[in-house]
């Protein structure tokens, strides 16, 4: 009987160099995050922006929750198409840890997918209805809201759980049937926090950016949504140091200390805070001043930075959890050259398509890409 | 049961995404250059209701496809990322692109003008169509990998044997969705009977290219996948009558209700022909599955996740030396057998609900049961050889043994032969039957006494190497030899068996066992 049980690494070799499929895993996992944090934070501002705006009347949260319902579908439909990249890319590289973690919480893990139908028809019935200002709008999105919050909690546990193989057969036994979660793991609570706390954190920096370019056409709810979101900026990053704290405090001391001492997680870890910090300062001092500057413009650039260098360090954390299970450069490698130099233009001209029909719609000028959903 | 659900409705809504996108932009172009203000309202109705169900439903569902074959065989999923990865890499630039495109076309019908916002519609339709290209290349491989099997090349692959004519096929099965769903949003007055002629129409163009194309498409497909649509197999028999009568039925709706008197489409007829719809690809996609058993990928992976190079392994050394998850400390009983149930047989089958065990084994005892686990491909082909060596098939013996009570009969003249019957089902009907089409045995029955059928079964192990040992109690035998006798007396009723019949050994000589490459150190 083994101890730890690891299911083998597919026979088959990989069809590309582990850096490729890592480069591609970090990239689209940043623009999943960021589409996710814009869906789950964008739709905590609707929620309370929605209910703050109508009683007693407040006309530029009502402005703004009616803005925000009409991105929401958008901001959900790319969480889940950029997310399915992710899916797959980490697929290839960890395919065997990951798809033990979903069967061990495989009930939970499929209840994802009816949740995030519910997420998403919730919020087009809020972009809808919102402007109507009825009470039942506001409902439907606070389920939504739950929705995701529980959608997020079953994603920390898939996460935490696909690098504690220690844990599975234990697991395993007691619940055979997949009705299992990963609430053994100290670190489960401060990584949820932290990454729900992120993402507030994170629309409200994009928030503040979408902000300054309402202060062309409107400039005192432009300079409005600035403000408040730079607050909520500084005060989601401040408390993001506890529970990032609290997180390194409850992760194994070996491990934390490969993110402190080791040469590239600490340099990561390092410039992600220093980025973190002059993000924070420049969009705050952006916003106070007497006309909210470019420095703001600064501050959302380097949250974005951030981001991607807290993306890198999850990616190293996993690698230091995995180290004593798997050794990605030892997999065999059989580049599939043709397919990937195919891939790489389809992916270029993708891009050159979307962008092309932005601009179409952007030179329609008659609309605002961010309105697209409103139909 | 629910990922067969899940499965349908999303082919059902992603084909619909397809050809509904095709619809919509050549429906927008005609109406424009017609000036048909009420069908260019019809469209942009329809785009919503489009967008709504594709994004959010056929989006998500799709990804539920995944999520769910990843928890159901994780093997062969993975095998198809490592295979495929790109496949599915360049599949989602063109999903990408599709999402983003359907998002703007529903949304941009007063914004954009008439030349780019249909632009954006033919955008939505090629990425769309793409999407399904290359995921046609995936889903064909699974049957038929051709030679990919020996040069395990990406594009032998992806340009297997029956690319396309199954593209050809879903194309096809893409018009007539797009038609269907064409009459849910049709205009309640003016335009009415325009609309619903030009749905008809596309359900008539996809109608008459699908038998054809099917019909390529089986000539493509491997030998044994072609010999279970013979109709011995009451599932195939049902799923491939359903599929001709829901597409017949359709087209009939489309003539009739479409063409001839489009005004009596009202939505308890739409509500029908959604169903048809929805029977069509329900049947379908249960023949697709179907036709590839005992495989998950053909000649790579059986479809219990277990792969064909690891089977002489795991016969020899036993699955406890390689299995990880293992629910019991001991490797031999019942609870070790329920164990190895769950690994071997819990991808297909449960204990008593989905394809049940409990009545398939009823009248089994534990020696039985472990001596028929040897010969279990053979059964009528549709059966992975069990991968375990002989305590394992003691162990999962005793567990289905026990799924039922023993069978205690008192035996009377007056039900010797109906318990004779139930003998039969039990220890012969898996394989054979007296008159029937499938391995009958009334060639060696025939003309014999009760006495001398019964004379034979003690040297049934002996006769043939997939013959299980006959060690039913006494009382049993003479009950089952009583009605073999009496069944093979009575005058011929059914036609005589065809030729050849799918077999284990059918599919099993084809097998090329894939060699492990590569081991983490």
């Amino acid at each position: 009987m083994q101890t730890i049980p690891i299911p083998h690494v597919d026979p088959l070799p990989l069809p590309a160099p582990v850096w490729l499929f890592t480069a591609l895993l970090l990239v689209v996992f940043t623009l999943h995050v960021a589409a996710m944090n814009s869906a789950l934070g964008g739709s905590l501002w609707a929620l309370w922006n929605y209910l703050r705006g109508h009683r007693p009347a407040h006309p530029y949260s009502q402005r703004l929750a009616g803005e925000l319902a009409a991105m929401l579908p958008v901001f959900l439909a790319f969480t889940v198409t950029l997310g399915v990249a992710a899916l797959l890319f980490v697929q290839v590289l960890f395919g065997n840890f990951l798809y033990a973690s979903s069967i061990l919480i495989g009930i939970l893990w499929l209840a994802v997918i009816p949740l995030v139908m519910v997420a998403y028809y919730g919020f087009y019935y809020f972009s809808y209805t919102a402007a109507r200002g009825k009470g039942i709008s506001g409902c439907v999105l606070a389920v939504s809201v739950c929705v995701l919050l529980g959608i997020a909690f079953i994603f920390a546990n898939n996460m935490t759980l696909m690098f504690s193989p220690e844990r599975w057969l234990a697991m395993y036994r007691s619940h055979p049937n997949g009705w299992n979660l990963n609430l053994g793991e100290p670190a489960l609570l401060p990584r949820y926090l932290h990454i729900v706390n992120g993402a507030i954190a994170l629309f409200s920096a994009i928030l503040a950016e979408l902000g300054m370019r309402k202060m062309k056409e409107d400039a005192g709810y432009g300079r409005w949504v600035v403000q408040r979101s730079a607050l909520v900026f500084a005060v989601c990053t401040g408390l993001q140091f506890l529970f990032g704290m609290w997180l390194l405090l409850a992760i194994p001391r070996e491990i934390a200390m490969v993110l402190l001492r080791a040469p590239l997680a600490g340099s990561v870890f390092g410039l992600a805070l220093m980025s973190v910090i002059a993000a924070m300062l420049l969009i705050l001092l952006g916003s106070l001043a007497e006309k909210p500057s470019s420095l703001v413009h600064a501050g959302f650039a380097l949250s974005l930075v951030t981001l991607f260098l807290m993306v890198c360090l999850r990616y190293l954390l996993r690698l230091a959890y995995l180290k004593p299970y798997a050794n990605l450069g030892a997999l065999v490698v059989r580049p599939q050259t043709g397919v990937i130099v195919l891939f790489l233009i389809l992916f270029v001209g993708g891009l050159v398509t979307v962008s092309y029909m932005l601009w179409m719609v952007v030179r329609s000028g008659k609309t605002r890409v961010a309105a697209v959903a409103s139909f | 049961m629910l990922i067969a659900l899940v499965a349908v409705l999303h082919v059902f809504v992603s084909h619909f995404a397809v050809g509904g996108g095709f619809f919509l932009v050549v429906t927008e172009y005609l109406a424009r250059r017609r000036k048909d203000a009420v069908v260019l309202e019809y469209c942009r109705r329809h785009s919503k209701f489009f967008a709504l169900l594709t994004l959010v439903f056929g989006a998500i569902s799709g990804v539920g496809i995944w999520f769910t074959i990843g928890l159901v065989s994780p093997e062969a999923t993975s095998t198809l990322i490592h295979a495929f990865v790109w496949a599915w890499a360049i599949e989602w630039v063109f999903f990408f692109v599709e999402i983003a495109a359907a998002i703007i076309y529903a949304a941009t019908w007063d914004r954009l003008a008439a030349r780019d916002h249909q632009i954006v519609g033919w955008i939505y339709f090629v990425a769309a169509w793409m999407s399904l290209f290359v995921i046609n290349g995936i889903l064909t491989f699974m049957l038929t990998p051709g030679r990919w099997i020996a040069t395990q090349n990406f594009w032998d692959g992806i340009f297997n044997p029956t690319f396309w004519p199954s593209l050809v096929a879903r194309t096809a099965v893409c018009l007539i969705l797009a038609g269907i769903f064409g009459y849910i949003t049709l205009p309640r007055d003016e335009g009415r009977e325009r609309v619903a002629r030009w749905a008809a129409l596309w359900m008539i163009a996809g109608a008459l290219v699908l038998p054809l194309s099917l019909w390529w498409y089986f000539t493509r497909i491997p030998h044994f996948s072609q010999l279970y649509m013979n109709g011995v197999l009451i599932g195939v028999r049902h799923a491939l009558r359903g599929g001709v009568g829901f597409t017949l039925l359709a087209l009939a709706i489309a003539l009739v209700f479409g063409i001839w008197k489009p005004r009596w489409m009202r939505p308890p007829v739409v509500a029908l022909l959604v169903l048809c719809g929805l029977g069509m690809i329900g049947a379908g996609e249960y023949l697709r599955e179907f036709a590839r058993k005992p495989w998950v990928i053909n000649q790579v992976m059986y479809a219990n996740d277990v792969r064909a190079a690891q089977v002489e392994a795991l016969q020899s050394k036993g699955v406890s030396q390689s299995a990880n998850f293992l629910l019991t400390g001991s490797t031999s009983g019942a609870a070790y057998g329920e164990n190895l149930f769950q690994l071997q047989c819990g991808s297909c089958h449960s204990a008593r609900g989905y394809r049940g065990m409990a009545r398939r084994v009823d009248g089994w005892d534990a020696a039985f049961a472990a001596d028929i686990l040897q010969h279990i491909h053979k059964l009528r082909g549709t059966m992975p050889p069990f991968a375990g060596n002989e305590e394992d098939r003691k162990a999962l013996g005793s567990y289905l043994a026990a799924l039922n009570p023993a069978w205690h009969f008192t035996i009377t003249d007056a039900n010797r032969l109906e318990i004779g019957e139930k003998v039969f089902a039990s220890r012969c009907g898996h394989c054979h039957t007296v008159n029937g089409n499938f391995r009958p045995l009334r060639g060696i029955f025939e003309n014999q006494t009760p006495g001398q059928v019964q004379d034979m079964f003690p040297v049934l192990g002996s006769m043939n190497g997939d013959m299980p040992d006959f060690n039913a109690p006494d009382d049993q035998a003479q009950a089952l030899a009583f009605y073999i006798s009496r069944e093979a007396a009575k005058p011929m009723s059914v036609k005589p068996a065809p030729a050849e019949m799918p077999t284990g050994s059918s599919h099993s000589q084809l097998m090329r066992p894939v060699e492990p490459r590569q081991e983490v150190r």
